[in-house]
């Protein structure tokens, strides 16, 4: 649960391990980097939200003192996003978020959840209503 | 510093930490998580203990990084800390056991090769208007060097921190009597160190 | 700061020791000097003095260290310290269980030590209250193993309180603000908030003598 050790982000590690060497990866797993993306800005965009949890890395960095080498992205640390073996069941999606103190926790948790199903359901019609695990991991 | 009961405030301090906080809290906090309580520790606790790791060391770098590091085995320990003393007085123990490691690390290094080259270049830059008193000061920051890491530790805490031979031995872990002839010893070698300047 | 008197028999440096001219040994006269023992010998003595003459020369060099220590010792910057440590505390967080927020079975959480800082920062409200420990218990009555169905949580919070408190009265406010709290800011199921005074302390400023700061 404490651990980011497995999930940090690491988007040139993330795409290679997802997209397969060939010359045309399969749409389906070539986009995951990007749903991920797409899904941490939603999330950072709902109200209540400061930020996601700051990953390994970007801690690393403030150790270190050095300014974020600018990849042009924010981060997306504080999102994973699973589904099942072959590919067509549920979305896993776990989120975890440093919310503002003067929203109450639990409601901008609950946005945060309807937020992420709303984009799951957008994009993947067909698939079976999502799992979202959402955790409060900071206040400021 | 030992057991004392902390009700100062003292500037900026850490996220919704009150400042009259008292140690003993603060520490519990820290050992539940709160880094914000550490926080506040490091900043109350932080120049004694660069202090006293200089005088241990002679070296202000040494000294904040040996102060630095202690601070976070703290950290780290805090969970089973349970305030079996202050925490203050667990600072000081751990600082001063640190910076013993420290001087016999270094000890061994020089007495293998630069005997005799360390202290130098430390006061090569005093001004040039060198007073007898000031020498005498050199000199014992020289001999200081000649002392076994216990000797110097010991008679570091009683000379120039003002500790009893009980609060010493409690804190490195030795007998009374072995603090007392440590102390001793680095009398007697820093008294003929003075001397020979004379 | 004051020297310990040792018992004549207690084990004394032997090796490295020696006995002065007038019989005395060395570490006795240097203990005698240090405990400012007075003994008409030591005065008359001129072995015991010339030895005490050594120790009193290096307490002149360490009144001089501590001058230049004083003088050349840039004021520790304990800002800049704190952020150094702070740096390496914040890569080993120990942010606690999760606890779950909202209604059972939402799976929405809140990691135990966020929800702690909230819990003793509403405490703190309460005029003069400072807050120690704050262990949350359970949540209760969750399902099987494993499962992490939600439940209500138990909070067990110590506090140090002013001298003058009235404290059931003051435990009372303490526990409605907690309770306040878990419920209004954050959202957590609360079965029973325990209050613990662990202290009762004279508030700086206002106390009757001594605990100035």
């Amino acid at each position: 649960m404490t651990s980011d050790g497995p999930h940090v982000p690491h988007p040139a590690r993330a795409s290679s391990r997802i997209a397969p060497a060939a010359q045309a990866p399969a749409p389906a797993q070539a986009s995951h980097a990007s749903l991920v993306e797409a899904v941490a800005r939603a999330v950072e965009d709902v109200p209540g939200v400061a930020f996601l949890k700051p990953g390994l890395a970007a801690r690393l960095r403030s150790a270190l003192s050095r300014p974020d080498p600018g990849t042009g992205r924010a981060p997306t640390s504080g999102v994973r996003l699973a589904t099942g073996a072959d590919g067509t069941g549920p979305w896993r999606v776990d989120v975890q978020v440093v919310a503002l103190r003067r929203a109450r926790s639990v409601d901008v948790a609950r946005a945060v959840r309807a937020t992420v199903e709303r984009h799951l359901a957008a994009r993947f019609p067909e698939r079976p209503a999502p799992r979202v695990t959402v955790t409060v991991t900071g206040l400021v | 510093m030992a057991g004392a009961r902390r009700l100062t405030a003292p500037p900026g301090a850490y996220g919704d930490v009150a400042g009259d906080t008292d140690d003993s809290l603060l520490a519990v906090r820290a050992a539940e998580g709160d880094e914000d309580a550490f926080a506040v520790l490091v900043q109350r606790h932080g120049p004694a203990l660069i202090r006293l790791a200089t005088r241990l060391l002679g070296n202000r770098t040494e000294a904040e990084d040996a102060v630095q590091d202690g601070f976070i085995s703290a950290w780290r320990a805090l969970p089973e800390f349970h305030g079996r003393s202050s925490f203050g007085t667990w600072m000081y123990r751990i600082v001063t056991n640190r910076c013993l490691n420290v001087l016999r690390g270094r000890r061994h290094v020089a007495s293998l090769e630069l005997a005799g080259e360390l202290p130098a270049a430390e006061h090569s830059a005093s001004p040039a208007r060198i007073t007898e008193a000031r020498d005498a000061v050199r000199e014992l920051r020289d001999a200081l060097d000649l002392l076994s890491a216990e000797q110097r530790a010991c008679w570091v805490l009683r000379a120039l921190d003002g500790r009893s031979y009980e609060f010493i031995a409690d804190t490195v872990g030795i007998s009374l009597g072995a603090v007392r002839a440590r102390v001793f010893r680095a009398r007697r070698c820093l008294t003929q160190a003075l001397g020979a300047w004379r | 700061m004051t020297a310990h008197t040792d018992p004549p028999n207690d084990p004394s440096p032997q090796d490295d020791d020696e006995h002065l001219p007038c019989g005395r040994l060395l570490s006795r006269v240097w203990d005698a000097w240090e405990q400012q023992a007075d003994d008409p010998h030591l005065r008359s003595c001129p072995h015991c003095r010339q030895a005490v003459h050594g120790l009193d020369q290096l307490g002149s060099a360490v009144l001089g260290l501590r001058e230049e220590e004083a003088a050349d010792a840039p004021a520790t910057d304990a800002a800049v310290l704190t952020r150094r440590v702070m740096d390496v505390v914040r890569l080993e967080l120990r942010p606690g269980r999760p606890l779950p927020l909202g209604e059972p079975g939402e799976d929405l959480w809140i990691t135990e030590a966020v929800a702690a800082r909230a819990l003793r920062a509403a405490a703190e409200t309460v005029g003069g209250v400072r807050a120690g420990s704050c262990r949350i218990v359970g949540p209760l009555g969750g399902g099987p193993a494993g499962d992490r169905a939600a439940g209500a949580v138990e909070i067990v919070l110590d506090v140090h309180t002013p001298a003058d408190a009235f404290l059931p009265h003051l435990a009372d406010r303490v526990r409605d603000r907690v309770r306040d709290t878990a419920d209004r800011e954050l959202g957590m199921a609360v079965a029973a908030v325990d209050i613990r005074i662990t202290d009762r302390v004279d508030p700086p400023g206002g106390g009757k003598e001594g605990r100035t700061p």
